[in-house]
């Protein structure tokens, strides 16, 4: 029989360290389990949290060779496939280590609470009568419906890991998102007005957050979607949705990106002066020539026609 | 001291709606205790949907209909005044969680959408998809962020302290610092969920289904009503005991034997698959004993198929219980069947509740509600759709009584608290520090094999005191055991040798009740009684601490309009 070793990120409160576990393989296992014979056969101070054992609770979410996952649901086997048999397992990122694989919930559940996630129902419902929706409109957030707070978005969250002060957990995005589809909540703009100041353009697009998703949410479009309707309803004038029509101004006038004029129409002229050192940093290693100003690329009549047919489509 | 008029212990369902309801009362501290974060929890497991005669699915349905199916289903052991109670709050109680937010699927006219479940007369089980126990759950906390509800969260209950009868408060282990406090509270509301855990190896409950709230209340001199009820879902995954929603039988889905056979003309041929889950586990288990399942012992098993259903009633309705069937056996139920065996799913009996319009029980200011309670309304068997309705109802109702009950009290001193939290300090000290003994997995696992093996589906006099030997011979060795961790910092080897200190004292409770009813009513089936024996046994079993010693008694059941028939499906 093969061996399997769990490489785990340890914390007792005062001290880190790296404790290597080695134990027997058996086929059609899970991480979780694994987990579980370390704590029970081989040292009991290891210290995790899990419950459900069935993917639905997101108690256990870790992170294995550096990628967030349930590790209740995970096959053993496959991980073993991808990585071979010695496993990194270390608590999720961007949350505070309590003890070994054990993380500090609590001033997510605070931040969670400070975007107002929950309904707030239209007046023609009633707490007699409840409410009604279309089958179709319950469609909508089923899928949001379906996060179980694992965290595993927030783990892998590139901006969070950059910066946290300025940007929420991609799961809250995802709950506000799905009140403002929510055909019974009435509150959608002081929703969409409150997001605006938490981080709402701040989204560096890089998509971990959905693709760690281990219940097929993605936060990341939520955002998208947040965005649009902030600007359908006419939050314009803000640094996120001018740098958006500044892009497509560009596109539309050219075909192409350019990036002095991006700064010059997203942040104004005294803004963009604020970003002189990196524009000369930029300049000295021959990536800005001020005074080149291309033209329209080729076939930018298509694009023209593209826009306008999205323009259509959004009518 | 930390102090609360309230306090609420348990974070499922039934404990966020006592919380919410508590919380409304103004004037008054509320306090939510929960030995995890609070969703996650066993009532977000449930998967299929709450019942309530809201009549979307059938106008002709009626609260006659629920309250009989609900007294039939039980094998006429429910307490029919609770019942009648019961259903009539139900469906104002999924009108207004539909208002707090629970994401429910809806008809063609944006109603709350109701589908068929098992034993009952009509398609009366409103769902959200197959996660309606997660959506009402995480709706739940929503709405206790929104009130500003103060959350203990990885807070362990250790005991229930009284003086005199009535409540002082509760001794509480704070995991995060291994901090054990006293909390003084003018009422307080047992929501701990049930204790399935007892059978580790076959179970659809969560890791923390332990029973604590049900042991600490027994230490405190409140009985247990009918331990030995015991449902055992049918369909479970079959290598791992993981819960196929009933909806995959209400939605249409046939259970298999290896011939391939529609088993269930046997044993309730009008209802067929939607019998009722005693009768369709104990089905399986007679098909699997008369060799007519797949494998063999431990590993056998039958299948339920949803092949020949609509694909697109799959993916909407049932997708994850696909997922599931995918991650842990496998299959997928597009393309095959799903092997399943029933596994433990529920505690029908629990902490005994007096007057089922307070939830309050024999201790003044102790309320309970949910799985840990026992009113009783699921008797013998419990309805599938009946504990999501169950803990909506009901914790709403604790929430009103323990409210009520703070109000007209006072706090009652601290002596005792003060006193019981410096003897489990001096416990922790000398438990965490032992080094020779059996470890808690080791007790635990015996403990889980003699009740599967003995205090199961199928029961007799034999096996029944040779559990009975096993699990006092576990109780002594437990005293001594070893836990293998000695940190205060978030001790879960500690918190896992208290849960099974208190599934000891469960299982005890569990095996005397199931000795002593010498008849078969619905989950509890013993070879050597096959009949229900009313003249003897349409009562509750009450089981109390007196001493050191376990005494039992009976109570007659409330019967109000339904006499006992002859059950079939």
């Amino acid at each position: 029989m093969s061996q399997i070793t769990y490489k785990v990120s340890r914390f007792d409160g005062e001290k880190s360290y790296t404790q290597e576990y080695s134990f027997d393989h058996q086929p059609g296992k899970t991480i979780l389990w694994g987990l579980i014979k370390i704590k029970e056969e081989l040292d009991p101070t290891l210290t995790f949290t899990a419950a459900c054992r069935s993917a639905v609770c997101g108690a256990c979410s870790v992170r294995v060779n550096g990628q967030a996952m349930l590790a209740c649901e995970t096959p053993l086997d496959d991980v073993i496939r991808r990585f071979g048999a010695v496993l990194t397992v270390e608590p999720l990122g961007n949350f505070t280590v309590i003890r070994d694989l054990v993380i500090d919930w609590a001033p997510k559940a605070e931040r969670l609470a400070d975007s107002r996630v929950w309904l707030i129902p239209k007046d023609e419902f009633s707490a007699e009568t409840g409410c009604r929706q279309k089958a179709a409109d319950f469609k909508k957030i089923d899928v949001q419906a379906g996060c179980i707070l694992c965290g595993s978005c927030a783990s892998e969250c590139n901006k969070l890991s950059a910066n946290n002060k300025d940007f929420l957990e991609p799961f809250t995005y995802a709950k506000v998102w799905k009140f403002v589809a929510d055909t019974r909540d009435k509150a959608d703009g002081e929703r969409i007005k409150a997001i605006l100041d938490k981080g709402l353009w701040k989204c560096l697009h890089c998509v971990e957050c959905t693709t760690q998703c281990p219940k097929g949410l993605s936060p990341g479009d939520d955002i998208a979607r947040l965005r649009q309707t902030s600007i359908k309803m006419g939050y314009r004038d803000n640094h996120g949705a001018r740098h958006a029509f500044a892009f497509l101004k560009d596109i539309e006038d050219t075909g192409r990106l350019n990036e002095m004029k991006l700064s010059l129409r997203s942040d104004g002229i005294i803004g963009s002066m604020r970003k002189f050192p990196l524009a000369l940093r930029l300049l000295r290693r021959g990536k800005l020539n001020p005074f080149h100003f291309p033209g329209k690329v080729k076939g930018h009549d298509q694009i023209k026609t593209i826009l306008k047919a999205v323009r259509e489509s959004e009518k | 001291m930390l102090t609360f008029d309230v306090l609420v212990i348990g974070s499922g369902g039934s404990g966020m709606r006592a919380a919410l309801e508590a919380g409304r009362q103004e004037g008054l501290a509320v306090g939510l205790m929960t030995k995890m974060f609070p969703t996650r929890s066993a009532t977000g497991m449930a998967q299929g949907g709450i019942n309530g005669v809201v009549k979307n699915a059938d106008p002709n349905d009626t609260l006659e209909k629920h309250f009989f199916d609900t007294v039939k289903g039980s094998d006429y052991l429910g307490d029919q005044d609770a019942i009648e109670y019961f259903v009539s709050q139900s469906p104002e109680s999924i009108l207004e969680i539909d208002y707090l937010g629970v994401p429910f699927s809806r008809d063609g006219e944006g109603r709350i959408s109701q589908r068929n479940f098992g034993g009952q007369s009509s398609p009366r089980t409103c769902y959200s998809a197959d996660k309606t126990g997660h959506a009402l759950l995480h709706t739940m906390y929503e709405q206790c962020l929104k009130a500003g509800v103060k959350i203990l969260s990885d807070w362990q209950l250790l005991d229930i302290v009284t003086e005199n009868g009535q409540l002082q408060g509760v001794v509480a282990l704070s995991v995060k610092d291994g901090e054990i406090v006293p909390v003084m509270a003018k009422s307080i509301v047992i929501a701990t969920g049930g204790a399935g855990r007892m059978y580790w190896l076959r179970t659809t409950n969560p890791f923390t289904s332990t029973g604590d709230g049900m042991a600490a209340a027994f230490r405190a001199g409140i009985p247990l009503k009918d331990p030995e009820m015991i449902q055992f879902h049918p369909t479970g995954l079959a290598s791992t005991g993981i819960l196929m929603s009933e909806a995959v039988r209400g939605e249409g889905g046939y259970l298999l034997n290896k011939d391939g056979e529609r088993f269930m003309k046997r044993y309730a041929p009008e209802k067929m698959e939607l019998a009722t889950r005693d009768v369709v586990a104990k089905a399986i288990e007679d098909e699997i004993k008369e060799g007519r399942g797949f494998g063999e012992g431990m590993n056998a098993y039958v299948v339920v198929d949803i092949t020949h259903l609509d694909k697109n009633v799959i993916l909407e309705k049932l997708h994850g219980i696909r997922d599931l069937a995918i991650a842990f056996e496998r299959v997928d139920p597009l393309e095959k069947p799903i092997p399943i065996r029933p596994t433990c799913h529920y505690t029908m009996g629990g902490i005994d509740v007096i007057d089922h319009r307070t939830c309050a029980t024999a201790v003044r200011g102790v309320f309970a509600a949910g799985e840990a309670s026992c009113l009783s309304i699921h008797g013998a068997n419990r309805l599938g759709g009946n504990s999501l309705a169950d803990i909506m109802v009901f914790g709403k109702v604790a929430g009103r009584g323990a409210s009520q009950c703070a109000r007209e009290r006072e706090f009652s001193g601290e002596g005792n608290l003060v006193k019981a939290a410096a003897a489990w300090q001096d416990k922790f000290q000398k438990a965490v520090a032992r080094k020779n003994g059996s470890t808690v997995p080791s007790i635990r696992d015996r403990m889980a094999e003699i009740m599967w093996y003995n205090v199961g589906i199928f029961r007799n006099a034999a096996d029944l005191e040779k559990a009975s030997q096993v699990i006092d011979g576990l109780i002594a060795e437990y005293q001594d055991c070893v836990i293998g961790d000695s940190s205060k910092l978030f001790n879960t080897a500690f918190v896992n040798y208290i849960e099974v200190g208190n599934m000891l004292t469960m299982a005890k409770a569990v095996v005397m009740g199931a000795m002593h009813r010498n008849e078969s009513r619905g989950c509890h089936l013993r070879d050597d009684y096959p009949k229900r024996d009313d003249e003897s046994f349409l009562k509750h079993t009450i089981v109390a601490l007196e001493g050191s010693e376990y005494k039992l008694t009976y109570r007659p059941v409330v019967v109000t309009k339904y006499q006992p028939a002859e059950r079939r499906y």
